[in-house]
């Protein structure tokens, strides 16, 4: 029972970190129709820049903070390089060019990084908390990335519900014809989805790095796990990813507890095998909502 | 009181526009223009052409030959987002609402064009971008109180009876303040009591609002304008008051033609 509590404490620090990822997948597919599969290729990249300023200055926040800068950056750099020209034309082309996308950015970062895995140095201690007379598998660090994680759903739940920008972005990822006779810049709201969808990945990027090391590929399991935390809460579901991306840390970390940390990535596709299965709307998707 | 037809100087009019889709010939040279002040109809048989007017009017379609003319202004093409701030606002056939917004929100997303805090104030929840947005708050609220649906602004169009469905869709496109309304088919598929009420309240509207009608139901286009294009084909074949229009040999020829099925000639 103590293993089992352990193993469930354990997963929600990588589960919240996978529901940033998840919800960043869903920011671009609220605002484009489309999956980005070089989401976390361009949180892999940013992450490197914030590496690289924490090296030099030794600050953390400042670090995060150009990271979130560069991801949203990067967003817009994508979109408007890679997925308008081809998406015009041809909607299934600019999903495999997210691919190519993701490539690209992997052998960057080799080029200007290296190779290696680098470690990242947490802002607090990452070792677990003793309380009650045991040590317990939640450290100051997964408290730091909980919050920050919260703090993030908070946000964006009050900027797509209490403001005119998410009113306009979600009205134009609906029905942009009708949006643009309501006078909404569709395009703008787009370019503002990728923007955010971007910052978000970073953010996750910075905060799950520090837990293991960043190599160009190291971030390359955690899109099988964003993905299908994105694709079973429904897609279009803020709400669906921060669940089922944190349902999944926590399977992930059972799974890895009990059996080898080798399965983890298997037991994440026979869900969404299942998912798709038996309610390939997703459990937080209305009907229709991945229709293109 | 109708209004007497001075037609030389409509307020939105399209002039000489022709347009081919697949091949087929939409609009041919057709001129249509809305005095000031006036309900102006437009009618026609089913593929005559007449939302494709309404079409080039909100920026959906640019026209091969021919010009858009809005308050004296000549434009090549409307752009859509640009509708509201020109003071023009389009309903749609049906009904149109965002099914995943509330009926307030829907209204709310109608006059979000003239508030603008800015994408970054909006995204750091700076307060002039919420004082803004809770303006625009009251006024939808406000709007939706004058047309009786108040009590259903916190539900989702699929909650709403059609008649409250197509009263958003109204409020929607009068919050921005438009001086021109384009409506598509207001009386679709409601009834013959809500259709009498419609036909006042658009007639409320005037002279302070322009109002351009496409509609299937003749006793409200007989009863509401002041003034009728007849299309057919992809031409106009017609126009002058209600009882100039409803006595013209070439229009009602037009309505029988289309019971033979011959005059399809693309979308409505």
């Amino acid at each position: 029972m103590t293993n089992f509590i352990d193993y469930l404490l354990g997963g929600f620090s990588n589960g919240a970190v996978i529901a940033l990822m998840a919800l960043a997948l869903v920011l671009v597919w609220r605002s484009t129709r489309m999956v980005n599969f070089a989401q976390v290729g361009q949180a892999m990249f940013t992450t490197y820049v914030a590496l690289t300023i924490q090296q030099s200055t030794g600050n953390w926040l400042l670090a995060l903070v150009v990271a979130i800068g560069a991801g949203a950056i990067l967003g817009v750099i994508v979109f408007f390089l890679v997925i308008r020209p081809v998406k015009n034309s041809d909607s299934t082309g600019a999903i495999i060019a997210t691919f190519g996308v993701l490539i690209a950015l992997q052998a960057g970062a080799g080029m200007i990084w290296g190779g290696d895995p680098q470690g990242f140095i947490p802002p607090v201690d990452n070792a677990g908390l003793e309380f009650a007379g045991r040590i317990w598998p939640i450290s100051p660090y997964d408290i730091l990335v909980l919050s920050a994680t919260a703090a993030l759903v908070i946000g964006l739940t009050l900027l797509f519900t209490k403001t005119s920008l998410g009113l306009s972005m979600r009205a134009s990822a609906f029905n942009p014809e009708v949006a643009r006779l309501s006078g909404v810049r569709v395009n703008r709201m787009l370019i503002s989805g990728w923007a955010i969808a971007g910052a978000t990945g970073a953010i996750g990027g910075v905060l799950i790095a520090p837990a293991s090391t960043i190599s160009p590929n190291s971030f390359d399991i955690l899109l099988v796990f964003a993905f299908t935390a994105a694709v079973i809460g429904g897609l279009d579901s803020l709400i669906g990813a921060v669940t089922f991306g944190i349902g999944t840390g926590l399977v992930i970390s059972l799974v890895s507890g009990y059996s080898d940390s080798g399965n983890a990535a298997i037991v994440a596709l026979v869900l969404l095998a299942l998912n798709l299965l038996l309610k390939p709307d997703g459990v937080f998707g209305h009907h229709g909502a991945r229709s293109v | 009181m109708k209004y007497v037809l001075p037609l030389t100087h409509p307020l939105l009019a399209v002039e000489n526009v022709s347009i081919t889709l697949s091949g087929l010939k939409i609009l041919d040279e057709v001129s249509i223009g809305a005095p000031e002040g006036a309900v102006t109809g437009l009618i026609g048989p089913n593929g005559a052409g007449k939302t494709t007017v309404f079409n080039v009017m909100s920026g959906f379609l640019t026209p091969d030959e021919g010009i858009i003319r809005f308050d004296g202004k000549k434009l090549k093409h409307i752009k859509t987002h640009h509708l509201t701030k020109l003071g023009i606002s389009r309903t749609l056939q049906g009904v149109g609402l965002f099914e995943s917004l509330t009926a307030l929100e829907n209204v709310m997303l109608g006059g979000s064009a003239g508030v603008k805090s800015g994408i970054v104030a909006d995204s750091l929840g700076a307060p002039w971008a919420d004082s803004a947005q809770n303006k625009l708050r009251a006024q939808a609220m406000e709007i939706m109180g004058e047309f009786g649906i108040a009590d259903s602004v916190d539900r989702y169009p699929s909650e709403l009876p059609y008649p409250v469905q197509k009263r958003v869709a109204i409020a929607r496109s009068l919050i921005s303040n438009p001086k021109v309304l384009l409506l598509d088919e207001p009386a679709g598929g409601i009834s013959v009591g809500d259709m009498a009420e419609l036909g006042r309240m658009i007639r409320s509207w005037t002279p302070e609002r322009t109002v351009l009608l496409v509609e299937h139901h003749m006793e409200l286009v007989m009863e509401v304008c002041d003034l009728i294009w007849v299309l057919d084909a992809g031409k106009v074949i017609a126009s002058g008051t209600p009882e100039q229009v409803r006595t013209n040999p070439a229009v009602l020829a037009a309505y029988l033609g289309e019971d033979g099925g011959n005059t399809d000639v693309g979308n409505g």
